[in-house]
């Protein structure tokens, strides 16, 4: 299983997350900030477990791509 | 002779009461993430405009919200809402660099000023952006004597803003200074994709390099290594040359900045310009307020380019040059107002008569004293130590949770 979490409220709206995660991020367009697509909201935390193994590697790249880091992906 | 308007950084609610009580005229600052201090570990929100609006107005100090980040489509939406908060929360003016958010806060009659990162160089620019914005900041490209051609043409010429005001010229006065145009750098993207331009430099200029031939091996010597890490700009010292440029705003850097050095600058800068229009500003006073200004965060400092001097005062270490720092003691727990009275918990190190204390926190700003009488846990004591309940008689009301430091020199590297 695949464990994201973004820390929303920090998203400074750089967009990488979009370019390299486009099936798991989007832009807002109501606060510019990243949004991740299908997750559970707990206190700013936005989660998202998958079983899909091969978004890996995407969520990957926008985890390291992320200027302010606050986005975390874990394989568990 | 001009009456000149001190302008000050916010980056917090301590900042901006330190600016307040410090004289500051107008103040600015960024709201979420469409600034230039984007990865600050405080910014204020949409929530905290109406604070902000209210605090300013009490002093009537104006108000600027800075958004001046390169906007991309996502934004627009969210330009739209800040900009419709900021005038409905009475904010004065928004500092703009993308046409989408000068347009946007004109479609509404929002005041717009013009961020030194479009880099205004001439009377024809002044003249185009004069549809849009009444104040500007000129680019760091010009000489203080073309900086003076400038507001002489717009006092000639009659160039007027949308208000129907002469064009107000700003220029930055103390603070940070880029290697790169302001704001316009790659450098931090390049490196950890982390973008100036939309307020998220890494600031990797600021770090120590050398330059090593690939092939060979062969390490170019550089005297300095901080290549690319100018020194803090101050124009204390040539203040009378900056006013006689004909500009209206001397704006201050530092929203990164702690609330101690914001207090600090702006009160050096208010007595300067006070003096300036007194006619008492004099060698003498010039050589204390540097004294002054050396004891917060600085890089060295150098007013190399608006006298025209060759470029390369580069800084001499990637920190701090300050001759004081500040250590952390504790926290305020109460305030008796009748005696005047504040009382603290001391959580580190010791605290002894005789010493300055700062005082920092959302209301109180950045206050610094020296403590002239102590109780420790209730009884007459010279010291306190962690643990310590520790009472001082203060001419300043303080909160619980604010912050108290004691000021100590620092030792500071050649």
């Amino acid at each position: 299983m695949v464990v994201i979490t973004l820390q929303r409220n920090k998203c400074i709206g750089c967009n990488y997350c979009v370019e390299l995660a486009p099936k798991q991020f989007q832009m807002s367009k109501k606060d510019g900030k990243s949004v991740l697509l299908h997750a559970v909201d707990k206190k700013g935390f936005f989660t998202l477990k998958s079983n899909e193994e091969a978004i890996l590697d995407d969520c990957e790249n926008a985890s390291k791509a992320c200027p302010v880091k606050i986005i975390d992906v874990k394989s568990v | 002779m001009q009456q000149i308007e001190l302008m000050a950084p916010a980056g917090n609610f301590e900042s901006l009461q330190a600016a307040l009580d410090n004289g500051a005229d107008s103040v600015y600052f960024g709201v979420e993430q469409l600034n230039m201090r984007a990865r600050a570990t405080v910014n204020f929100t949409l929530d905290d405009l109406p604070e902000i609006a209210k605090r300013c107005q009490l002093k009537q100090v104006r108000t600027y919200l800075t958004l001046n980040t390169i906007i991309y489509d996502h934004d627009l939406s969210i330009v739209k809402t800040l900009i419709n908060k900021a005038k409905e929360a009475g904010i004065t003016a928004v500092i703009a660099m993308d046409q989408a958010v000068i347009m946007t806060a004109r479609e509404i009659g929002m005041e717009v000023h013009i961020s030194t990162q479009i880099n205004i160089t001439n009377i024809e620019t002044v003249k185009f952006y004069a549809m849009f914005a009444d104040t500007m900041v000129l680019s760091r490209e010009l000489s203080l004597r073309q900086v003076k051609k400038i507001t002489e043409y717009i006092e000639k010429d009659q160039i007027k803003g949308p208000s129907g005001k002469l064009v107000e010229i700003e220029i930055f006065g103390h603070g940070a200074l880029c290697m790169a145009v302001s704001g316009k750098c790659y450098m931090s993207l390049h490196s950890y994709n982390s973008s100036a331009n939309r307020g998220a430099c890494k600031q990797n200029c600021r770090k120590k390099y050398t330059v090593i031939e690939q092939e060979t091996g062969f390490e170019m010597e550089i005297d300095n290594e901080y290549i690319m890490s100018p020194k803090d700009l101050c124009t204390i010292d040539i203040l009378d040359e900056v006013v006689n440029a004909g500009i209206t705003v001397l704006k201050i850097e530092g929203r990164g900045r702690a609330p101690e050095y914001v207090a600090k600058v702006i009160s050096c800068y208010r007595d300067a310009i006070d003096s300036l229009n007194n006619g008492t500003y004099q060698k003498e006073k010039v050589i204390t307020w540097m004294q002054e200004l050396e004891k917060v965060y600085n890089r060295g400092f150098w007013n190399g380019y608006y006298l025209g001097q060759k470029l390369g005062e580069w800084a001499t270490g990637s920190g701090s040059h300050a001759t004081q720092k500040k250590v952390y003691l504790g926290k305020g727990t109460h305030y008796f107002p009748k005696p005047q009275i504040g009382e603290f918990k001391i959580e580190a190190y010791d605290i002894s008569i005789g010493d300055t204390i700062l005082i920092t926190g959302p209301t109180t700003g950045a206050q610094e004293v020296e403590v002239g009488d102590m109780m420790v846990n209730d009884e007459k004591s010279e010291k306190g130590k962690k643990g310590d309940m520790v009472t001082i008689p203060l001419g300043f009301r303080i909160r619980p949770s604010d912050k108290l430091y004691k000021i100590v020199e620092n030792k500071v590297e050649a």
